[in-house]
């Protein structure tokens, strides 16, 4: 991904894929791939480096909006999904599952180079929580609400912030379709007024306030607040387990590039969406784990070889999210390179005679820098 | 000052480069004779340089680079390498998906090498004779000729070239649009194809004429 003009065979984006084998790596190395373990709660060391397969009905639920757009491509080419396993994320899966939740919610952010695998080890996450049966409030990627958005409305709750009707209800419809079962469940504990007549009273589920966001437009990012105070106020009582999942958090703090009316800059505080997620990714709640991803191909007025948290997030962002473990993601080993060749060798997408040869294998590996 | 188009300022003492990474590796005893005097040559002779587009990886194709050369415009060849690469991998990911998708007897009769279909298409563009312009007595006729290997590689590409970029819909892409020509061309259907025939008609509607051509 790094080479513009050497896209040739290592265009695809690759995620981890198990192939499944319940085999013995010493005497079959070809077919050592794949595993067969579907299931992210029980991965450990010894998969690492293989790819693991999900079912498409899953992707459907559980990622109506998460994956980066290659993936998706290379999910439509070969009919299946098969995300990789690697370290960072076996890290993350490891502390989840020793993490004592009620203390308050530890912060992980996964950093790294462009096109090391970030999105991906936040897919693996969101896919073993929601295996887990948490509640995934996962935001594909932030910087789509700060920057080329073609509405923005005056917010009718706070005077001073401007609300995006859009984003919010796009938002609003993928939630609904990852976390069905939780909507039901959970009930609002406050009245809420949408404009003059329309409110919803207390006790109602969630769904509701869903519905309503997603049926009048204009107050989906108020609907949207709503959603995120009623689940962070509930998390700490235990009855379910929150995971804010965010990908391109060095969104929230910085610039936008939107401007208001009348061409004054807009500052991300004015937005109901950044305010409402810098809430949730503050620490003061407890019952569950933030994840989030810093990005520097969305992010604005950043140079284009950041890649760590504090020139990320800059100073405001860095302090905000400060006690955090950071993960950092790599290229490839050469073991996992050797298993992503194998798995597109076996998925015939590497069509070049040359290809099969270790010349071509050697070749390959320089190109494209062993990057994913 | 004269630019050099057709011909090269170089000394004609200087030698071509030798890409191939094989014959570097060949230890000294197997060479017979006269592959050991032009060792000794090169070792003592000037070499000219090798251009950019000359490269020793495997997976390099000089079809390939040809074509890309003709798409280029006005010297991007940046540009031009990333459409050609886009449409390799939109013709990949075309017949993968057919591939996966269909049951196990078919799956052999599916092509889905993207170089492969590449230059069987561009075999089956190729025009087999081809028409000139030829003034006697004061009138021009179009008569029947037959064409090098070099013309018809060149009519084929640029046939296929000009129906990509004026035949299409405003939005669409060079690489999807050059996919769908290419496919189509590889199963001899398509305008190119079409182009083709209707060139072949001509030159069989004016055999007539072919006894004006005295080379």
């Amino acid at each position: 991904q790094l080479d513009h003009g050497c896209a040739l065979h290592t265009a695809v984006r690759d995620g981890l894929s198990s192939v499944s084998t319940q085999d013995v790596p010493a005497e079959r190395p070809r077919a050592v791939f794949h595993t067969s373990e579907s299931d992210p709660a029980k991965h450990t060391e010894q998969h690492e480096g293989r790819l693991y397969n999900i079912p498409l009905e899953e992707v459907k639920v559980v990622f109506p909006h998460g994956l980066p757009y290659r993936f998706q491509q290379q999910i439509k080419t070969f009919n299946e999904a098969r995300v990789m396993v690697r370290r960072p994320a076996l890290e993350i899966l490891a502390y989840l599952k020793g993490s004592n939740f009620a203390h308050p919610a530890v912060r992980y952010v996964i950093y790294g180079e462009r096109g090391t695998g970030k999105t991906m080890t936040l897919c693996h996450v969101v896919h073993y929580c929601s295996r887990q049966g948490w509640l995934v409030l996962h935001v594909p990627d932030a910087h789509l609400w700060v920057k080329n958005c073609k509405e923005l409305l005056q917010s009718s709750y706070n005077k001073d912030r401007l609300d995006q009707p859009l984003q919010a209800s796009v938002w609003l419809r993928n939630f609904k379709t990852s976390n069905e079962r939780f909507l039901q469940e959970i009930k609002t504990q406050k009245k809420y007024m949408w404009g003059k007549q329309e409110s919803t009273e207390e006790g109602r589920p969630l769904g509701e306030v869903v519905d309503q966001g997603l049926a009048r437009v204009r107050s989906a990012s108020d609907a949207m607040g709503v959603v995120l105070r009623e689940i962070k106020q509930q998390s700490h009582r235990g009855s379910f387990r929150l995971l804010v999942a965010v990908d391109g958090v060095n969104a929230l703090w910085g610039r936008t590039t939107l401007r208001r009316e009348d061409k004054s800059p807009v500052s991300p505080e004015e937005l109901t969406l950044v305010h409402n997620l810098r809430k949730m990714v503050r620490n003061d709640w407890s019952g569950g784990a933030i994840v989030t991803t810093l990005s520097q191909t969305g992010s604005l007025f950043k140079r284009s070889s950041a890649y760590t948290p504090l020139e990320l997030l800059g100073k405001e962002g860095f302090d905000a999210l400060d006690p955090f473990v950071p993960i950092p993601v790599a290229n490839y080993s050469p073991r996992e390179f050797e298993s992503c060749y194998g798995y597109y060798l076996e998925r015939k997408w590497l069509q070049h005679e040359k290809a099969h040869t270790e010349d071509g294998k050697a070749e390959l590996q320089f190109l494209s820098g062993s990057n994913p | 000052r004269i630019m050099p188009v057709r011909w090269s300022r170089y000394n004609p003492s200087y030698l071509e480069p030798e890409v191939k990474k094989e014959s570097y590796q060949k230890p000294l005893e197997e060479l017979t004779e006269e592959e050991r005097e032009q060792m000794e040559l090169k070792t003592v002779q000037p070499i000219k340089a090798a251009p950019p587009t000359l490269s020793s990886s495997v997976f390099s194709d000089p079809m390939i680079s040809k074509f890309t050369n003709m798409m280029m415009k006005s010297g991007n060849k940046v540009l031009a390498r990333s459409l050609m690469s886009q449409t390799l991998e939109a013709i990949k990911r075309k017949q993968l998906e057919k591939y996966h998708k269909a049951p196990e007897n078919e799956k052999e009769t599916i092509e889905c090498n993207p170089y492969v279909i590449f230059h069987q298409a561009l075999k089956n563009c190729q025009p087999i004779i081809g028409l000139s312009n030829i003034t006697k007595g004061g009138k021009t006729y179009q008569v029947p000729v037959p064409l090098t290997d070099n013309r018809k590689r060149f009519l084929a590409m640029k046939w296929l070239i000009t129906e990509c970029r004026e035949n299409k819909h405003r939005r669409t892409m060079m690489p999807e649009k050059l996919s769908q020509e290419l496919l189509l061309a590889f199963n001899n259907e398509g305008p190119v194809i079409k182009r083709k025939h209707v060139l072949h008609k001509m030159a069989e509607a004016n055999r007539a004429y072919a006894h004006f051509r005295w080379w």
